[in-house]
């Protein structure tokens, strides 16, 4: 991999710290019965598994980058969020805090990685966290459909495959809800940085 | 493509710019006739030219290439989902679902919003805006579109589709130096992920997180423009 500049590092790091929240948070839901477990709803659990995955594949990327700008690799869960999490997970009572929670920590994590795209400066790497902010990206839109569908109190819609004739219309856009992907709640570049 | 469906109305959003593609086009034509022959009009001129095929030049060339790439996957995509949502509302494809329809039509005109984002980065640096999908996989999906029956089809070549717009906004991002171009790759190319996303779960796909997100990306060698 192509070295980074210095400036770089910090927004590697915030990144890690944010991927590694999202994957630890993962792991805590999945070992819920409604997250990973056999009470789950299949669209849920699959995507939990899926998330887990993919947040593996992003953790090692970005530890690789930011080695390559001459940095520490950033280890840490995301100081910010993480009191969050700690708080609510205990609070965590069915698939729809299941989703909420997931949500809440891939919709701050794609738009930081989305504003990484832009600031970052070796083309490389930014086409590497590019990929990552899709791959957040996906599940963030599946997220909010099965938001969306929970919140009708209909359960059942939730199915693999659904129902397509029982499925609400905006079911079929409440998952891309943005012509171009925001990165208001972007995480500041050095939110996570190693001190 | 098939009769009676309007698919260049899904590219009236891009109207607007076909005047400064055609000014543009004109900015970039080949100089005029050649100059009259050293010694005046009545002395021998040289040679007449060997007469050949030469051929066109590209239009888009270095950075502005990839521009077009990112406005030609964009539009493509846009005018197959709108040709789609289009067929669905006249009944060519059975009873499709609302929320087939609803993400149809949500999707393209995103994508065709996408498109003019970069249309405008091209008449901005004074080149000609791509109109449509110009490019060498055009000819297939139409086909594919052409050949759907059901909305399962409809749902199928839109994951494809999206899936190559993703892929292809995402490899571009390596290759774009100006910033407003990277922003704009970087902004897109999570939306088209999204549009994969939900129409993998419309199909009873299980979640997808691509090992390689650009594998399946076009390069502007599939422009033909």
């Amino acid at each position: 991999m192509t070295a980074s500049a210095p400036a770089d590092v910090p927004i590697l790091q915030t990144a890690s710290s944010l991927v590694e929240l999202t994957a630890d948070t993962y792991a805590s839901l999945q070992a819920l019965p409604f997250g990973g477990g056999s009470s789950a709803l299949a669209p849920v659990r699959d995507l939990l598994a899926s998330g887990v995955e993919a947040l593996g594949r992003a953790r090692t990327d970005l530890a690789a980058a930011t080695r390559a700008a001459g940095g520490r690799v950033q280890t840490a869960p995301d100081p910010k969020y993480a009191p969050v999490v700690e708080q609510a997970l205990p609070t965590v009572r069915g698939p729809g805090d299941v989703v909420g929670l997931a949500l809440t920590l891939e919709d701050v994590l794609a738009q930081t990685l989305v504003r990484d795209v832009a600031d970052l400066s070796v083309p490389e790497v930014r086409r590497t966290v590019a990929g990552h902010a899709g791959d957040s990206a996906r599940r963030k839109a599946l997220l909010l459909t099965l938001q969306a569908l929970l919140a009708t109190g209909r359960a059942e819609l939730a199915a693999v495959p659904p129902d397509l004739l029982a499925l609400p219309p905006a079911a079929g856009t409440v998952g891309f809800p943005d012509v171009l992907f925001p990165t208001e709640k972007a995480s500041p570049a050095d939110e996570g940085a190693v001190r | 493509m098939s009769a009676g469906l309007p698919r260049r109305r899904f590219l009236a959003g891009l109207g607007t710019l076909a005047g400064a593609a055609a000014l543009a086009a004109c900015s970039d034509a080949a100089p005029g006739s050649a100059p009259p022959p050293p010694g005046g009009p009545g002395a021998p001129g040289p040679p007449a030219p060997t007469t050949t095929t030469t051929p066109a030049a590209p239009a888009y060339t270095g950075e502005a290439a990839l521009l077009a790439l990112g406005a030609a996957v964009s539009g493509l995509a846009g005018d197959l989902l709108g040709q789609a949502a289009a067929g669905a509302g006249q009944g060519r494809y059975g009873a499709v679902p609302a929320v087939v329809s609803s993400y149809l039509s949500g999707a393209a005109s995103q994508h065709v919003a996408h498109a003019e984002a970069w249309n405008r980065l091209l008449v901005a640096a004074g080149r000609p805006a791509v109109v449509g999908g110009p490019l060498t996989v055009e000819p297939g999906l139409q086909q594919r579109l052409d050949a759907a029956l059901a909305p399962v089809d409809l749902l199928g070549l839109a994951a494809d589709v999206t899936a190559t717009a993703a892929a292809t906004l995402t490899a571009i991002v390596g290759g774009l130096t100006a910033p407003a171009a990277v922003t704009l790759a970087a902004g897109a190319a999570p939306v088209a992920a999204m549009h994969g996303a939900t129409a993998g779960f419309l199909l009873g796909r299980p979640p997808t997180a691509p090992a390689d997100p650009t594998a399946g990306a076009l390069g502007t060698d599939a422009l033909t423009v």
